[in-house]
Formats: structure tokens, sequence, C-alpha cells
């Protein structure tokens, strides 16, 4: 057991944990922030992606030994009040069926728009294609994704 | 439908909600077990708070349906709200622990694509009833005849004097109000929210973060397990060695579940079956799992770790000429088949088993303290799993108590109690709350999945191009039920005899979205398609052709009458709903083939319960996997649609998981044993790959009729039929890979 300084949503946590536990299962059973999800464990479906330092990355297999000083951001820590651009739209598009993977979806798509303020649809969809979803709530995403960089832009720009 | 026939005063009732404020409860008596017209249901039937309104106006409505992604935790307190004339927003929604008092004659079951359909009459009821009462309250405050009043967002107002009461003014006074003799109940033209898109009531917490799942349950105290599980159904641990499990920190114990041979004959077949396996129990899941891979177990596999796919093929196909149950048999099929002058084509269809994948993995917390197991768990079947659970445990029905949670996507899989089963019996053992949480590795390999089936059809025709007979030979590896409507044709031909048999399963079987229709639709909508083709007719002509006139259930044999007429009515609703939905494809030229420029294009249907549904696949021969599904249009028949956002969704959803199982279903098996494991091979459609997608619900204003499942069976063989229109190659399997398209298949022109 090693003892790790963590920040995550701008707080310092400190945890004892075994230095190849993923940062998913520390998030999740030592704190209790369940809403990054357990999706696959192999970083194929992308329900566990939080921002590292504003960078999407799957928390299932990122050891909690690799995190170093880099800053933790999860769904709960992404706005003050679930009032980022992308929650926003992603209400007003009513995007979710059962929910499980929106987190996931969610902080993708964040990631993307801070990298890119006007995707394009292929741009979406190279983003986006690491987040499964099973419901198949696909075109909603891209849609909610339109419309938050429509807000944030002013316009959205389809090429 | 049998409630109808019920006095409201049966399984309604009046009272006052502690605290103040009106409670009415309701049974349901829909699904499952009949009432007959006739039977009196007043006997010991224990009334709930299914709807409670408080002094401020607050009205709960208790969900009594389990939320799994298909939105009815929305819909159905819409539909209840509607009838009340509600504010929406005062409207807050419980989930219902499952008690049979919640549920009564409706088994607390969520599937089947019924939970609209199955308690349509009995919330509408309930929501007008409770208006009613309301108004009655407002009338004997003013001393006024209910007539003058009326009811709107919250309120009751006086006509004539413009007074206006708010619910919770009247919540007290309604309390003591007997059940009206008679309520009206809206006509479809005056909803409010029924037929609009209100928003899915989950949607803030999971934008949040803040929804909770199954997986996510924390039990104060709780330890954490999972579970190496025999990779072979049916088979049971040889030897195991946990010395170096237990070495490892945070390991608490290790131990094998087995459940007894005794004890598992009594369970479900389907929904009770449990995997032998050694549980590891620890500190963290993490842990938990990671310690598995330091345990050493041999496994004794059992007949099946001899088998494979081919040699499952070979017992089916070995089933052909054998004798089997005959399940529908119209007319006289014998002497087309034997007259030599008669053409006869006979084609093999077949659709393998399939995985699940559901999003959150199959999980399941239990605490099992003084006798009694309490359990947490997002499933489908409470009523069987609370059984199952208790023999598996070998104690009273009574002292199991389920909270149903909300899951991350069940599609049939989570019918089964096996992670109940699971996770109770570790708790018995150690003495604690455990959380079980399979991995997505466990979830693939040790699924319960879409059952196999082989389907042979078979057509004589005759010389001037006549279907004169068909027979279809259904080998399946799970008993389908001995009367069911997917194995019957809808389509007139003149002699129809089906047969049925089943081979042993190779794989355990449970539900899978769209069930048996799904393999059902494949064989018989391709086959109608090579017919059309040889008839050198067009698929949606010949379609309306063989609809125009009914199936001639005449001489059943096989059938009773009462059978008969018991289906007939519904027999003619689909049929009705079947010409109306290729009419309107046909007069919406969306069949049109005029739009192409390259490729194919692909026309299927299928039923499933009253819902019909088309759908138009249009592809062209590119890409990785050697064709490209570019476009569906779906056109569906459902009757009334709650919301429209839900159904679109439904109907989107159910389109792509049947397109993931076209491009990449199926499961390898070698040794018994699954050979996929993650996404990583076992591949579900990604957004990238996502066709262009158009839906079209027919205007309709009968009751509703289900959609959660209906979008999945057409959608396979719309697609195989645009493959043969595209390149001449008729595939009749899926999934459809790129060796299918490259191996030379005869068309049968």
């Amino acid at each position: 057991m090693v003892q790790y300084p963590l920040k995550i949503n701008d707080k310092i946590y400190f945890i004892n944990s075994e230095p190849d536990k993923p940062l998913l299962w520390v998030l999740r059973d030592n704190l209790k922030l369940y809403g990054t999800k357990y999706g696959c464990g192999i970083g194929q479906c992308g329900a566990c992606t939080v921002h590292l330092d504003g960078m999407p990355m799957r928390s299932c297999c990122l050891p909690i030994d690799s995190v170093g000083d880099k800053s933790i951001t999860t769904i709960e820590g992404l706005s003050q009040q679930s009032n980022h651009p992308i929650q926003i739209a992603w209400e007003e598009e009513d995007v979710p069926q059962c929910g499980y993977c929106q987190a996931g979806q969610i902080m993708s798509a964040a990631a993307l728009l801070e990298r890119i303020p006007n995707p394009s649809d292929k741009q979406i969809e190279r983003a986006m294609k690491g987040n499964i979803c099973r419901c198949g709530t696909y075109s909603r995403i891209q849609n909610a994704i339109k419309s938050a960089a429509k807000k944030i832009n002013g316009f959205y720009d389809d090429e | 439908m049998d409630f109808m026939m019920m006095n409201r005063r049966d399984f309604l009732r009046v009272g006052s909600k502690i605290g103040g404020g009106l409670m009415v409860s309701i049974c349901l008596p829909v699904y499952g077990k009949f009432i007959s017209p006739n039977q009196t249901v007043t006997a010991n039937i224990e009334f709930n708070k299914f709807i409670s309104i408080d002094t401020n106006g607050e009205i709960t409505i208790m969900l009594t349906k389990h939320e799994m992604g298909q939105g009815t935790g929305t819909a159905i307190p819409t539909i209840i709200a509607d009838e009340l004339d509600a504010d929406w927003s005062k409207i807050k929604i419980e989930q219902a622990f499952y008690n049979p008092k919640y549920t009564w004659l409706e088994m607390g079951t969520t599937g089947g694509s019924g939970s609209i359909a199955r308690t349509w009459d009995a919330v509408r009821t309930a929501g007008a009833t409770t208006k009613a009462l309301l108004k009655q309250a407002a009338a004997n405050k003013w001393g006024v005849d209910p007539m003058v009043l009326e009811v709107n967002n919250n309120n009751v107002t006086n006509r004539i004097t413009n007074q206006t009461f708010c619910f919770g003014e009247l919540a007290e006074e309604a309390a003591k109000i007997p059940i009206p003799e008679s309520i009206v109940l809206k006509k479809p033209k005056e909803y409010i929210y029924v037929g609009r898109s209100v928003k899915n009531r989950i949607t803030k917490d999971v934008v949040s973060g803040n929804m909770r799942y199954g997986i996510d349950m924390n039990v104060p105290g709780m330890v954490y397990a999972s579970i190496e599980r025999c990779p072979v159904y049916g088979g049971a641990i040889k030897n195991y060695d946990d010395t170096e499990v237990r070495k490892m920190e945070g390991v608490i114990d290790v131990f094998p579940i087995a459940i007894p041979q005794k004890i598992k004959d009594s369970l479900h077949s389907i929904i009770g079956y449990v995997y032998d396996g050694i549980v590891i129990v620890a500190t963290s899941t993490w842990i938990a799992i990671k310690a598995r891979k330091q345990l050493k177990v041999e496994w004794d596999g059992g007949e099946n770790a001899n088998r494979n796919i081919v040699s499952l093929n070979e017992d089916m196909a070995a089933l052909k000429d054998s004798p089997a149950f005959m399940s529908m048999d119209l007319g006289d099929v014998e002497p087309c088949f034997q007259n030599p002058e008669n053409k006869i084509l006979e084609m093999e269809y077949n659709t393998p088993y399939q995985t699940h994948a559901v999003m959150e993995p199959l999980n399941a917390t239990a605490h099992f303290q003084d006798d009694v197991c309490e359990i947490w768990v997002g499933i489908q079947d409470p009523e069987k799993t609370i059984n199952n659970v208790s023999k598996a445990l070998e104690i009273s029905e009574e002292k199991v108590k389920i909270h149903v949670l909300k899951s991350g996507g069940s599609f049939g899989r989570r019918y089964a109690a096996d992670t109940s089963i699971e996770a109770a019996f570790i708790s018995k053992k150690i003495g604690k709350p455990v959380k079980l949480t399979w991995t997505r590795e466990d979830e693939i390999r040790n699924d319960h999945c879409q059952p196999y089936l082989k389907n042979y059809m078979t057509a004589a025709i005759t010389p001037d191009k006549s279907v004169a007979a068909i027979e279809n030979q259904a080998i399946c590896t799970i008993n389908y039920a001995v009367w069911s409507t997917k194995w019957d044709h809808y389509y007139a031909f003149p002699n129809i005899r089906c047969y049925r048999s089943k081979v042993s399963t190779l794989l355990q079987y449970g539900a899978w979205r769209s069930v048996g229709e799904h393999s059902a639709a494949l064989s018989k909508e391709c086959f109608v398609d090579e017919l059309a083709h040889y008839l050198e007719k067009d698929p949606l002509d010949y379609r309306l052709e063989l609809l125009s006139h009914e199936v001639d259930w005449g001489d059943p044999k096989e059938m009773s009458q009462a059978t008969i007429e018991r289906m007939l009515p519904r027999k003619r609703i689909l049929r009705q709903r079947q010409i109306e939905v290729l009419s309107y494809i046909k007069a919406k030229e969306l069949w049109s083939k005029e739009t192409l420029d390259t490729g194919g294009k692909g026309l299927a249907m299928m039923c499933f319960g009253d819902t019909v549904c088309a759908e138009i696949a249009e592809v062209t021969m590119e890409g990785e996997l050697g064709y490209s599904v570019n476009k569906i249009t779906a056109v569906v028949h459902c009757g009334m649609v709650i919301n429209p956002h839900f159904g679109r969704g439904q109907i989107e959803g159910s389109i792509i998981w049947a397109l993931s199982a076209i491009k990449y279903g199926g499961v390898e098996i070698e040794n018994g044993a699954i050979q996929r494991s993650n996404f990583h091979d076992n591949k579900v459609l990604r957004m990238d790959e996502l066709p262009e997608i158009e839906i079209i619900f027919m205007e309709s204003e009968e009751r509703p009729s289900g959609l959660g499942e209906p979008g999945t069976p057409p959608l396979a063989p719309a697609v195989l039929n645009a493959i043969f229109d595209a390149c001449g190659k008729r595939i009749r399997k899926i999934p459809v890979t790129k060796r299918d398209l490259v191996e030379s298949m005869d068309s049968i022109s």
C-alpha cells in the first residue's frame, strides 16, 4: 500500500492503494464517486472516461501510480451545477435511454469541444467512436454535440 | 382485455395519506395469470399507495416497472398525469420495491415490450378516478354540481364563479369520498402529455453523474466479490488451488459456489441457472478481480466440453428428417410436395447464439442477516427472482426482499436471477453485506444467449408459378412455447405445415431483445423474398397479394377451436396493420428503387406483440466487411405513440442492436466455451458505423402495443434481401462476413 495524493474535481484526496489499482476503482470503491462507470476494464467502451489535465482518459486502465500530480476531472466535477454547455445540450436533446454510458460520452464530448470548438461530422465520429452505447443513442449524441458547439461559438458550421 | 371486465372497485381504493392528503391504491390485474370475466377479485388484495397527493399538491406516483432505458419510468406517469390533468412539474416518481401488493397479478415483470400495453387500462383508470375524486371534493366544498367544474393543471375551477382550488387543498376532502360509480376517460384529442415528447425524468441525474444503478449500490460495511465461473454450461468444479489467492493483501475469503443438484433441479431452468464457480471476497472490487488471476481451477465441462458450433450444427441437421412436433398443419401439403410437376425449393436459414453485452455489467448486492435476505439489483423479473433465491438458499419467499434498482440496459439478460442468487449465497456464507460485480469478460463468457435456430423452409411451386404449399422445420436449442405466433405463417399460402424440434443446448440461453421473433423473421422474410424473386414479382406487391385474404384456419388439426377463437381477433388486427404499413410504403414510394444510384434495397416486415414494423434497408457493396448498410427506413404501426422521442429512440436502438448482430454477432465456441470475452472481439456498432435512420409511425388512435423490441426482427432479413438486390448473392445467415460474400452462393433464380 502506498499513499497517493490525488487532485480530483479541485479537491485533494489522500488515497492508500496498491500502485496498480486503476483510477476507476479508486474513484468508485475508495471515494464512492459512482458517476464514473465500469464498462469493460480494457479501454474499449469509454464508459469510464475522465479528464486528466483536460485530456480524455480511460480510467479503467490508468493505474493510480501513473496519475502523478495531474488534475483529474470526473462527471461530478465537469461543471458547478451540471451546466457545462455539453450537459445543457444533453438535457435539451434528451439524449439518454438507460444513461449508463452517458457520463463517458459527455466527458469525451466535452474534451472534444475543448480541443475543436467547431468539430465536423467526421471529427465528432473520430472523437466519439471509442464510446459505446448499447441503447443506440448515437444520433442524439451527435445532435447534442453540434448544438453545444453552436452555443459555445454562436454558430455550428458543418463542413 | 380481461381487466375491463372488472369493476373499478375491485382494484382501486381510496384512503388518507399519513400526514394528510389523498391516497389512491391500485392493483394491476393485467399480466400473467389471467382473470376470467366472471371471476370476482375482491379476496385478500392488499392495497398500496399507487397515487398519493399531499396537502401541498405534490403528487407521488409509484413506479412498478423496472426502468432500464426503455423510458416507461417516465411514460407511464405521463399517462396518469394526463388523465389526472396534473401539473407535470408537481409529479414525483418513486420506485416501488418489489412487493406483490404493487403488482398483484401483474407480477412486476418488465419485458416483452409490454409495460405500457399491459398497464394502459389500469393506470389511465387510476388517473381518471383520482381526478373524479378531487372534482367531487371541490363540488362538496362549494356545494355545487361537479358538472360546472373543470380540472386543469393541478387545479379545479368553478366555471360559473371562477373560484379555484388547487389539488392540495382538496386532497383531504377527496380522501373521504368513495370510488365513483363511473368515470370518463379522455379521448385521444384531449391528451395534454400523451403523444408529446415529455423529457425523460432520468436525464438530469444522468447528465450530472448522480444517476444510481445497481452497480453503484453501497451498503455500509459491505465487502466486494468476484467469481471465477465454469466456462462451460452444465460444467462443474473438478478441483482448485487458492493458496496464492489467500496470500494476497485484501482477500477476505475464497470458497466454491456449487448449488447441489437437488436444489438446481428445483430452480427455473432459464432464470435460475447459476454457473459453478469459485468466489473471491475482498476489500475492493479491484482486488477481487485481480486475485482471480492467481486462482488455479480445473473444470469438468461435462458433455458440452466436447461440443462446438460445428458439432451443434451437425446435431441440428441430423434432426431434420426425424419426427418433430407439428405446430401448424393447414390444408394438405403432401400432394403438393409429391406432385412431380411442382418445383421444390428448400432453403436453410441460421440465426446463431447472440450475446447481450449490456452496458452496465451484471451485479447484485445482498445482505443476509437474521434469516432475512435483502437484495439490491436491477432486475426484470423480481417475482421469479425471489422464488429462485428462496429455493437456492432454502428460506421462505417472505424472507427475501428485493429492491429494484435502475439498470444500464437489460435487453432480456436481467430476467435471470443468477446474480441475485450468487450475491445472496455469498452474503449468507460470510455474514456480511456484499456487492458482487461481474466483469465484462464474465458477462460475455457466461451469458444467457439468444438461442440458436436453424430453420428449413420449403415451398412447392406449380408449373404456372404459384406457391402451392410451404413447410418449415424449425430446429432450435430451446423449446419455444408449444403455441406461439412467431412460428405461424401470417401469409396466406394455400397449404402450410410447420414442424419444430429441439436439440440439447450448448450454451445457457435466455431472452434477447425481440427473442424468437428475431430468428423467425430472418427465415420467413428472406424466404418470402426468395419466392417473390422466383415468381418474378415485386417483393412488396407479393406480400400484399399474400395478405389479400386471411390464412384459412378452417382445418387446423393440431389446434383446438378455443385456441383459434382466442387468437383470431389478434391475427386480424395484425393483418390489418401489415396491410396498412405496406400500403403506406407503396403510396409514399419508399420502396421505389429509382432513388438508388448503386447498391440494393431490401424489405422485410415482422410483428411483435400487436406492433407491426416494416423496414427497408439500403446497402452498397463496399467497406471493410464487403458491404455497407447506408440507410434504414422503418414504418411502424404500434397504435398510439405515448412519447414520440422515446418511441423513435426505441426503434433506432432496436435497429442498431440488430445491425450489431448482423455485422459482428454470433459466438465462436471451442470445447463448449465461448471464445469471446470483451468489446474487442465481441464487437458492437459504434458511432462511425451509424446508418441514416428514418422512422415513420402510422397515425393511430388505437391502444398502444409496445415499442421496445419490434424494430429488431425485420432488420436482418431487410439487409440480407438488400445484399441480394445489390449483388445477386443470397446469404441465409447472420453475421454476414466478408467470407460469406466472397464464397459463391447460388441464388434460386
